[in-house]
């Protein structure tokens, strides 16, 4: 083959870009590798052409789009009401999550407060939705490595907790139960102590994959030491979550920046990890699942009672102006940047999501690693697709 | 082999090979979307458990797999891939299109970047609707797909001389 | 500048100050003087700056080095003018397509003012708190252009591509513009209002159609009922 790098890599470009399929091309000088759009290790429909020297990395560049569905411009032609079911499917292992940014953002606009309960019970989900997510993610994360088991498991008993957000919105994965100025409903009766039943639970589920995928040897040298981000970089490319927290940033907007949940009133703590390699990404986020289950324990324990809605127009018309909230959403900050212009939709919606800035790291963390790690530095920034697409 | 390809197969043997491929259908996941993860629960998972229908949900490559699941949005540009998965499949091939955005385009039916429906480039067997579907609704799609196979007449297909049957609307 | 803004504030019965976003502004207006276009705090929640076009490049530095802003949050922009097809409530087979475009004064600015069509938006924070600083800038109409931020924040890189992608907007310095989500053959682009959903224009939102009355109400459609 005598094309010269910049024809080769054009031409993979041009060809990733028409989302047709190549297959492993070999140039003098190293070889390119495909890896996607459906691959088994990149979480759904990315796709990533990686370019080797022997075994190692020299260039990585991720192709995404597979999965955009145009959000922003959907919103804008859609009511306040109606965009909540859309951005449920944004990241969609922790729906409930979504809704609230944008939820509040519009209250913030039509200066309505939820009441109390509503705002306990939100915060509840929340984190239910946070444990329904990272709980996934941790199977997941063993089955990329090589191992089926903990996939099962984590199947297994996340079903416990999906079981519990279905009984209070109907919806095993896409409740669209937050109303601007409350929730749709109250709790069921006797939900609470199904909940802490399975609470209990979800914290075997963490001691048993601590010791089964944390404290694996295996799992353990393909991790440790290895996709190192430094506390600057995270900042510079806007990381968040757990992969912010695992480069030792101690920054958590349910602490830090609270917006109409209760987090402020409830005893938790912020983990954080000075390594930034992938095993801390990895430890953080089991770390905040244990946490999220004694905060769900500690809310049962305190819920106040009242009304789950504020007064709020039957139709639906915000006011003009901006607003922008971003939440601790489990797979790390998502924020709306909502503009409004008096109507019943909203004019523009900048949806900030986590993953899109997680994974635009990628080409400069891929650089110079090995061909395994890259399984491994993926698995452990931790994306959804519709999350980066939107 | 000979005998399904000379179209001349002998009823009982007929019903023998179509229970023995009901019954051992490799299932490729082809998930694309909030589906995916039902399907996971459905095809992965201990409480819902695929395997106990005779579906074999890990096949290597999509030519070693009789049915193909699609399951969540389908967009223009994946397109071409879901295209040529359908073809690199040896027939006889089956195809369910799980979840609203693989039927029709569900939520983003005016998304300027979304396709309206996978049946718009493949043919499809099973619509399960749902936005996700249940895992049981996915089992139930391949409950009938399975009660479909069992009457299918392998001569006639091979003859072409069945015509395409209609496709099943679960629920 | 600073003196003429404070809106927000103004209107409230009683006048807050924040003062830890007053401080965090008078940063950018002491580094960046005259470029400073324009500001507004709303008190206990954002701060909004809006710099000169030539002044943007320099803006990122002032956020990432004086301001401390080092967490890069998102970068995108904002079309303006309103959509020509309105919410596509009414649209149908009949109406003439495309819709003429509403007249380039109908673009009417939110927080911190602006003149032209496109603004570009971008937000940085400060780890370990809740300041967070929204910068916007004016994107000339005629040729929609703008420094790139990639030397203050790596982050921008991505955003910029995406900003391109959806708005049309160029960012000089930024030598990775190529499409990120769309397929490289697509036209237009989708973010401006003048972008039709084509599937809204042949047919109506279903939503309008079947108006029907709650249950327990009367038949008649109460006010506003029949066409939200």
């Amino acid at each position: 083959m005598t094309l010269t790098d910049a024809q080769q890599l054009g031409y993979i470009n041009a060809q990733a870009a028409d989302g047709r399929v190549n297959v492993e091309l070999e140039t003098d000088d190293g070889m390119v590798l495909n890896m996607g759009p459906q691959h088994p290790a990149t979480h759904g429909t990315l796709r990533l052409v990686a370019r080797l020297d022997g075994e190692q990395v020299t260039s990585a560049d991720v192709m995404c789009g597979y999965m955009h569905r145009g959000y922003e411009k959907l919103c804008e032609v859609r009511s306040y009401p109606q965009v909540t079911t859309l951005v449920n499917r944004i990241d969609w292992l922790g729906s409930f999550a979504n809704e609230v940014p944008f939820i509040l953002a519009a209250e913030q606009l039509m200066e309505v407060e939820a009441p109390p309960r509503a705002q306990w019970i939100r915060t509840l989900l929340f984190e239910l939705s946070r444990i329904a997510n990272v709980s996934l993610f941790i199977g997941d994360l063993a089955l990329q490595l090589g191992a089926q088991t903990p996939a099962f498991y984590a199947f297994r008993d996340r079903e416990f907790v999906l079981n519990q957000i279905e009984s209070v919105t109907g919806g095993r994965f896409h409740p669209n139960f937050d109303r601007i100025g409350g929730l749709k409903d109250d709790l069921p009766k006797g939900w609470i102590a199904e909940t802490k039943a399975a609470m209990v639970r979800l914290r075997a589920f963490c001691d048993e994959m601590e010791g089964l995928v944390y404290g694996n040897e295996i799992f353990q040298s393909r991790t440790r030491g290895v996709g190192i981000i430094p506390a600057a970089v995270a900042q510079s490319y806007g990381l968040s979550g757990a992969n912010l927290r695992g480069s030792g940033v101690d920054w958590d907007l349910r602490r830090d920046a609270n917006v109409g949940l209760v987090y402020d009133q409830l005893d938790w703590k912020v983990w954080t990890h000075p390594d930034g390699d992938s095993y801390s990404r990895c430890w953080v986020r089991l770390q905040e699942v244990r946490e999220a289950t004694t905060i769900v324990d500690q809310i049962c324990d305190g819920l106040p009672s009242g009304a789950i809605m504020a007064k709020v127009p039957r139709i639906i018309k915000v006011p003009a102006g901006e607003a922008y909230i971003a939440t601790e959403n489990p797979l790390g900050q998502m924020g709306y940047y909502v503009v409004s212009k008096g109507d019943t939709g909203p004019f523009r919606v900048k949806i900030r999501s986590a993953s899109f800035n997680n994974i635009s790291i990628a080409p400069w963390l891929l650089r110079g690693v090995y061909v395994p790690d890259i399984i491994t530095i993926l698995a452990s920034l931790y994306f959804i697709l519709g999350d980066i697409d939107r | 082999m000979g005998l399904v390809e000379s179209g001349k197969m002998p009823k009982p043997l007929t019903k023998l090979l179509n229970l023995s491929r009901k019954y051992s259908i490799w299932a490729y996941q082809w998930g694309l979307a909030c589906c995916a993860i039902e399907m996971g629960a459905a095809f992965a998972s201990p409480r819902y458990d695929v395997m106990r229908l005779g579906v074999i949900p890990f096949p290597a490559s999509p030519r070693q797999a009789d049915l193909v699941v699609i399951s969540g949005t389908v967009t223009d540009k994946i397109v071409p891939a879901i295209k040529r998965l359908y073809e690199q499949m040896p027939d006889p091939k089956y195809v369910i299109s799980m979840g609203s955005c693989t039927n029709c385009g569900g939520p983003y039916w005016d998304s300027y970047s979304v396709t309206k429906g996978v049946d718009q480039i493949i043919p499809v067997d099973v619509y399960v609707p749902g936005c996700p579907p249940r895992p049981e609704a996915l089992l139930e799609g391949v409950v009938l797909l399975q009660e479909r196979i069992q009457n299918e007449d392998m001569a006639a297909r091979w003859r072409g001389e069945q015509d395409r049957q209609e496709p099943i609307i679960v629920g | 500048m600073a003196e003429d803004t404070a809106t927000a504030s103004a209107e409230a019965p009683e006048i807050v100050i924040d003062e830890r976003r007053e401080e965090l502004r008078a940063v950018f207006v002491a580094h960046l003087g005259e470029a400073v276009l324009d500001s507004v705090i709303k008190p206990g929640d954002g701060l909004w700056i809006r710099v000169a076009t030539d002044a943007w490049a320099e803006a990122g530095r002032v956020a990432q080095g004086k301001a401390d802003c080092k967490y890069f949050d998102f970068l995108s922009a904002i079309d303006w003018l309103p959509s020509p097809y309105g919410r596509y409530e009414d649209s149908a087979l009949d109406v003439p397509f495309p819709p003429p475009m509403p007249e380039r004064s109908a673009a009417v600015p939110g927080y911190a003012g602006g003149e032209s069509r496109f603004q570009v938006l971008a937000s940085v924070a400060k780890t370990g708190t809740d300041l967070r600083v929204l910068l916007k800038v004016d994107v000339p109409d005629d040729d929609p252009r703008l420094a790139t931020w990639i030397r203050s924040y790596s982050g921008a890189a991505w955003h910029e591509r995406e900003t391109h992608e959806m708005f049309g907007i160029s960012f000089d310095g930024n030598a990775d513009l190529r499409n990120l989500y769309l397929p490289s053959a697509f036209e237009g682009h989708p973010l401006r209002k003048e972008f039709p959903l084509l599937a809204r224009v042949v047919k109506p939102w279903p939503g309008i159609i079947d108006v029907e009355p709650m249950p327990g109400e009367d038949d008649e459609p109460s006010e506003g009922e029949g066409t939200e």
